[in-house]
């Protein structure tokens, strides 16, 4: 599957498999004793956790410690104090999922001049340059994960219907693009829909902004929800209303899969491979450590997930069997 | 808002100075000293300007009430009461950058030293000159509606893909220039000005990366640069003595046009080491076989272009690397001779070619190494721009802020506190407002074709 998006700076992407660890780089990483600390937005959903999980074990595979993996909570003064810690560290590198954009920048040029390798996850201050200030930004192609969204959506949209957009306010790179995918596939391929546009500040505040827009929008016949996590909220809202109109979202998170697979409201879900880009972080890491150069925006393409393919996709992207619920969902279960 | 010192200042005297004008001659100046950081204590900006302190505390007083000045912080005390600080308000309003090249458009907005505080890149096609400006438009209103705590916007900034040549007479543009084959009459500028009321600069997108990578890449505090964009078409920019060299007539750096001959076969510079070359080469080498990797795209239907040749080549696939070691060589043996001739200190390689692998910068490195007289490569650096696109946008910035702020075009907005007031731009938009639209936009496509 081709990436459909650009880099933070415009670049364009390449694939996973340019980053690769042969057997000697391997047994090279191992002589090093090498030490690594991860630093995330938060650890606490499905998403974080493959991704941590996929990182760990190729470090572990190259003997590299990971000797913290800090929960910054969404909270960019969290992640200011814990990288300005961590550069007091021994660290030969830092995996950072920067939380924010201009807030958060300063820190980050912090650890590349104290001479710990960064490599960022998913956002990329505006300012930070790869090769100078990180080694290499790793992310799913987010804006290819916004146009799926809408194509799942429009199929559900009837002519001339409005459709809402719940976005993140926060300068963002993953959300942002996603947003804006979306927006732009449904101008070119859906001019007849007119999108309206919200954003929450937290995850817990995505259901109070998404019943705003519905008080002040009845007539809405669709949404897009940046990714899972406020999906969850999104669906409450609508529970609470009673109303079931068609949502597509990011991340095939346990509850979002769970209405997918009951046949709503959730529709369609456009899936990240947290595990498969876990794997490349940590490979990108142990490249860079090991003196080489590294591509500037390494991205994998998303998964599209549509009620009939729920099941399998779950199984894919968190290699483990999908739960009972969404079994039960497709009537799989006597 | 409008001022009511403005009207005084609307139609400007011919011959000795007025009042108004000494003013803001003097406003001018004062803000430029803090701006640019020469001064950040009303005891540093009387003795560099050699004003009084009277008409230093006046002219603060007036910039403050414009929002454009800022005295609420404390310097370091040197004996006695700590001296007030006085800074320019960065964030009084908003620029926002835009760059197009052959495939792709990016946004960004900037504070008012430049800073890029957010950009967005994505795919984009210039050959539909109004389903682009559609999209500018929309992505403009995106990032704009962004900015919560600052609403004021000072001007557009784009750099485009072809040279822009200036009218000098011309301080705001009005319409159009034709940078490229169908955009002279595509209505981007009477758009832009149309829809956001506010200033539009044009200039190539080698000008302003050649800018941006001065102030905010690898060429910062360089004296002397040399900046070559590849890609489609291979361009320069050029820094001497510190400040970017626009020649006779803003035509500087057109090396594409140039002839260079390899393998029996003469062309312009773009044809043989453009990006064109390197996807017609890269097919090729996929059709014969000779590159297992593009063959292997070939035989699965997926697209070669000069990325998919550029990516090859670092995976290590020999034919590919040949094909831009032979693009290399002959860029490398045109910068040679810029070399000999301007002495400069450093060579940025940027664009598309640069960008995914370093084997172009190393055929450049060889043959520029190889063929300079020594005094000019003793000390001199090439290296590969890490910006990207960034370069373009960071650049155009500068370039926004520059024209803003340039004496000769301040002091005609000063008293007004915001250049949308400056007569000549009052004058554009008026033009600009009475202007229709010149092409509808496209009309949707029908259903089955879906475009990404």
């Amino acid at each position: 599957m081709t990436i459909v998006g650009l880099g933070p700076h415009g670049e364009p992407a390449a694939a996973p498999e340019r980053v690769t660890l042969l057997p000697q780089d391997i047994a090279a990483a191992r002589a090093r004793n090498l030490r690594v600390a991860i630093v995330m937005h938060t650890v606490q959903s499905d998403w974080a956790k493959h991704l941590i999980q996929g990182i760990v074990a190729v470090l572990g595979d190259c003997g590299a410690i990971v000797m913290e993996t800090i929960d910054c909570d969404f909270s960019p003064d969290l992640q200011i104090a814990a990288l300005d810690r961590l550069r007091g560290e021994r660290l030969d590198a830092i995996i950072s999922l920067p939380v924010d954009n201009a807030v958060v920048a300063e820190a980050h040029k912090r650890v590349s001049a104290a001479g710990i390798k960064l490599v960022l996850v998913d956002n990329a201050p505006t300012g930070l340059l790869p090769g100078k200030d990180y080694v290499s930004l790793i992310s799913a192609d987010n804006f290819g994960l916004g146009k799926m969204a809408a194509e799942l959506l429009a199929r559900q949209l009837p002519e001339n219907a409005k459709a809402g957009l719940i976005g993140f306010d926060a300068d963002f790179f993953a959300t942002n693009e996603r947003e804006l995918a979306f927006s732009r596939w449904m101008e070119i391929n859906r001019p007849d829909v007119r999108l309206t546009t919200t954003r929450f500040k937290a995850v817990a505040s995505a259901g109070e902004a998404t019943a705003n827009m519905m008080d002040a929008n009845p007539d809405l016949a669709g949404m897009f929800v940046v990714w899972d996590t406020p999906c969850v909220e999104v669906l409450s809202t609508l529970t609470t209303r009673d109303m079931a109109i068609p949502v597509t979202t990011v991340d095939l998170g346990q509850e979002v899969s769970i209405s997918l697979a009951a046949g709503g409201p959730v529709i369609g879900i456009s899936a990240q491979q947290p595990l498969l880009q876990g794997q490349a972080v940590a490979r990108t890491t142990i490249t860079t450590l090991l003196g080489r150069g590294c591509p500037e925006w390494v991205a994998l393409p998303g998964l599209g997930v549509t009620r009939e393919t729920v099941a399998e996709s779950y199984q894919t992207i968190w290699r483990t069997p999908a739960p009972r619920e969404i079994l039960r969902g497709l009537d799989l279960l006597t | 808002m409008q001022n009511p010192k403005t009207n005084a200042n609307q139609e400007r005297p011919r011959g000795r100075p007025r009042g108004g004008d000494l003013v803001a001659a003097s406003l001018c100046e004062v803000l430029n000293l803090v701006r640019l950081g020469q001064a950040d204590t009303r005891q540093e900006i009387e003795r560099t300007s050699a004003f009084g302190r009277a008409i230093v505390a006046d002219r603060l007083a007036t910039l403050g009430e414009l929002g454009l000045i800022d005295e609420a912080g404390t310097g370091v005390a040197t004996g006695g009461r700590a001296p007030r600080l006085v800074q320019f308000c960065k964030e009084r309003a908003r620029i926002v950058v835009i760059t197009l090249n052959q495939s792709a458009l990016g946004v960004g907005i900037a504070d008012l030293s430049g800073q890029l505080l957010t950009e967005h890149h994505e795919p984009g096609d210039l050959a539909e000159p109004r389903a682009c400006i559609d999209r500018i438009s929309a992505l403009v209103r995106w990032i704009v509606s962004r900015q919560a705590k600052v609403t004021d916007l000072w001007g557009i900034s784009i750099s485009v893909p072809g040279p822009v040549i200036a009218n000098p007479a011309e301080r705001f543009i009005r319409t159009t220039p034709d940078f490229l084959h169908d955009w002279g009459n595509s209505g981007l500028v009477e758009t832009l000005l149309r829809e956001f009321q506010t200033p539009v600069w044009i200039s190539s997108s080698v000008e302003a990366m050649t800018m941006g990578e001065l102030h905010g890449g690898t060429g910062q505090g360089e004296t002397s640069m040399l900046f070559v964009k590849t890609g489609k078409r291979i361009g320069a920019g050029l820094v001497a003595v510190g400040r970017p060299y626009h020649g006779a007539s803003g035509a500087v750096g057109l090396i594409g046009q140039l002839p260079v001959t390899a393998d029996g076969q003469t062309g312009s510079l773009d044809r043989m080491a453009g990006t064109d070359m390197i996807e017609a080469q890269g097919r090729e080498a996929a059709a014969t076989g000779e590159s297992s990797a593009l063959a292997e795209l070939l035989s699965r239907n997926l697209p070669i272009t000069a990325h998919e040749v550029c990516q090859a080549a670092q995976m290590g696939d020999p034919a590919s690397t040949a094909i831009i070691s032979r693009s290399g060589h002959l860029i490398g043996g045109v910068i040679a001779t810029l070399a000999s001739m301007l002495n400069p200190s450093l060579i940025v390689l940027a664009g598309s070619v640069a960008q995914t692998n370093d084997i172009l910068l190393a055929a450049v490195r060889e043959t520029v190494y190889g063929v300079s007289h020594p005094l000019v490569t003793r000390d001199l650096r090439i290296v590969r721009s890490q910006m990207g696109a960034s370069a373009a946008l960071l650049g155009a910035a500068s370039i926004a802020v520059e024209a803003l702020f340039a004496p000769s075009v301040l002091r005609d907005w000063i008293m007004s506190g915001s250049p949308v007031h400056h007569p000549e731009m009052v004058e554009s938009l008026a033009s600009a407002n009475r202007s229709e639209p010149k092409v509808q936009s496209v009309a949707p496509p029908p259903p089955a074709a879906i475009r990404t």
